[in-house]
């Protein structure tokens, strides 16, 4: 190949990207019930990136002032509707992002729910899908909107029913 | 993995015409563009077959890569119906309806289009390479000049075998989200290689590899999506084997992980082999047939003028 062809010739990367591997589940377009793993892992992802926003709003905001006065006008702005929104999503998130990083630190760390490597046979499904991960994933997924809903009702009415 | 649907799916006639939106990039203007093309199929149609069908009939520009055209060189994976898939073992009745008769098929993600649905797979290789995908041996010269096998039950064989399968089609590795966003990542291919070769009993140099998957854009970087067994044609679960690798590296690091068993090379048989007279079998012939003459005789076919012409 000579210089000019070389210049000519240009490949195209065809790379997906960081955001839109990260924030949506069909860039590649399996089934949810085929491999909801991949559903688990973005929501992780935004989970733990909705914690890591809060945290850092939350250290300044509680840096801003040694005034006793001024914190409480501040956790008066800090007490509008839209703000208990915001806990509640923020709420569902720590409780989901927990919930699957416990599932996660087993599967990732000590290999647990992972099957066992098998002769392939139809119809097919690889080892790692038919393990306990899959179970606790499913489990995650239900606590998640029990969790969900119980703080909602917290956060909105102020006690729980039970 | 093939979902079971499709499975059902491919044993059904495809919609009567197809219409394939193919995704195509030409390098001397450096555009990617969608074409339309509409064609007739047959039962038993495959995506690779309607590709072929469009380049010798209707558009010679199109460009496609394939070999085996039976789902073993893994050179036809493409994006069809927005899931990485191998062309030539997709059935046009399963990615199509009648109600719905439009395929789209795109080149795969994350690997560089060099044309239309042509991928370079250098890089690919090359991070297979890197995880040193050959049994290697403390001395050797047990590979190089090996006079014996090695040895190796059938249950340590299992272990493996699943892993064995891959053929390199990069379908997991176009799947995969973190390939989306780090091109340095070794993918799910080659990690569940390099897996393959450390629970490889015949395998003395796990260290080596340990060594090369252990990094920022080695296994760690895996989060566990598991698209890349959802997607891999051949159940390999790379997934799993990473998983597998993660839990190895982590333990190495510790301290606390060591290669269980190695096997050794078999060596000269203890015993001579035992000689079996071959026989031709007799106790399900057909009455008065004497086998040994009819191996002799020359095997002949009639052809009659109609399956002839036909
Ligand atoms: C309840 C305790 C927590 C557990 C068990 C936990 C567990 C995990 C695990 C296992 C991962 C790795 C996920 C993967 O491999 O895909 C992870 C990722 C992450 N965590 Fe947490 N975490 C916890 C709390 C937090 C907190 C408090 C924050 C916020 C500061 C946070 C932010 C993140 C972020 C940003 C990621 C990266 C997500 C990604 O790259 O996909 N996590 N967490
Ligand atoms: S692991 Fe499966 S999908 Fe990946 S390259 Fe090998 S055969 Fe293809
Ligand atoms: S399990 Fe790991 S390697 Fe496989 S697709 Fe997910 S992130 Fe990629
Ligand atoms: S042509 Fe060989 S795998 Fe499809």
């Amino acid at each position: 190949m000579n210089k000019t062809q070389k210049q000519r010739v240009k490949m195209l990367q065809n790379m997906i990207g960081f955001f839109r591997a990260s924030l949506n589940p069909w860039v590649i377009r399996v089934k949810f019930k085929e491999n909801p793993e991949r559903v688990a892992f973005i929501l992780h992802r935004v989970s733990g990136a909705i914690i890591a926003f809060y945290l850092l709003a939350h250290i300044i905001v509680t840096s801003y002032t040694d005034d006793p006065l001024a914190w409480e006008r501040i956790l008066n702005t800090l007490s509008s509707p839209w703000n208990k929104v915001g806990e509640w999503i923020l709420a569902t998130a720590i409780i989901y992002h927990g919930l699957n990083g416990i599932r996660l630190l087993l599967v990732e760390f000590f290999g647990v729910g992972i099957g066992r490597p098998e002769l392939p046979k139809p119809p097919y499904i690889p080892p790692s899908f038919k393990g306990g991960q899959r179970k606790a994933l499913y489990a995650v997924f239900i606590l998640s909107i029990i969790g969900s809903i119980l703080s909602a009702v917290l956060i909105f009415t102020g006690k729980l029913p039970i | 993995m093939l979902e079971a649907e499709e499975l059902e799916a491919a044993k059904r006639t495809p919609p009567k015409e197809v219409i394939l939106k193919v995704k195509r990039y030409n390098p001397e203007t450096g555009k990617q563009y969608i074409k339309e093309y509409k064609i007739l199929t047959y039962r038993g149609m495959t995506i690779l077959d309607a590709l072929n069908y469009i380049k010798e009939n209707i558009d010679p520009t199109l460009t496609t890569r394939y070999s085996c055209r039976m789902g073993v060189c893994g050179s036809c994976g493409m994006i069809i119906n927005g899931k990485p898939r191998l062309a030539c073992q997709t059935q046009v009745a399963a990615v199509a309806t009648e109600e719905n008769p439009v395929i789209t098929v795109e080149p795969l993600y994350n690997i560089p289009v060099i044309r239309d649905l042509v991928t370079d797979f250098t890089p690919f290789f090359e991070k297979h390479k890197m995880i040193m995908p050959y049994i290697m041996r403390k001395n050797p010269k047990e590979v190089d000049e090996a006079e014996y096998e090695f040895l190796m039950s059938p249950e340590e064989h299992l272990e493996i075998y699943e892993y064995s399968l891959c053929i390199m089609c990069g379908l997991c590795y176009s799947a995969c989200p973190v390939t989306a966003s780090d091109p340095e990542y070794l993918g799910p291919q080659a990690l569940a290689q390099a897996y393959r070769y450390i629970a490889d009993v015949r395998d003395e140099e796990p260290e080596k590899r340990i060594v090369v998957v252990d990094t920022e854009h080695g296994c760690h970087r895996c989060h566990f999506a598991g698209t890349c067994s959802a997607v891999c044609p051949k159940m390999v679960d790379p997934a799993a084997a990473i998983q597998r690798l993660r839990k190895i590296t982590l333990f190495y690091r510790l301290g606390l992980w060591r290669k269980k068993k190695t096997s050794r090379v078999a060596g000269p048989l203890e015993k001579p082999l035992r000689k079996i007279e071959a026989q031709y079998p007799t106790h399900n012939l057909v009455e008065g047939a004497d086998p040994e003459k009819q191996a002799k005789e020359p095997v002949s076919i009639d052809f009659t003028d109609e399956m002839l012409s036909e």
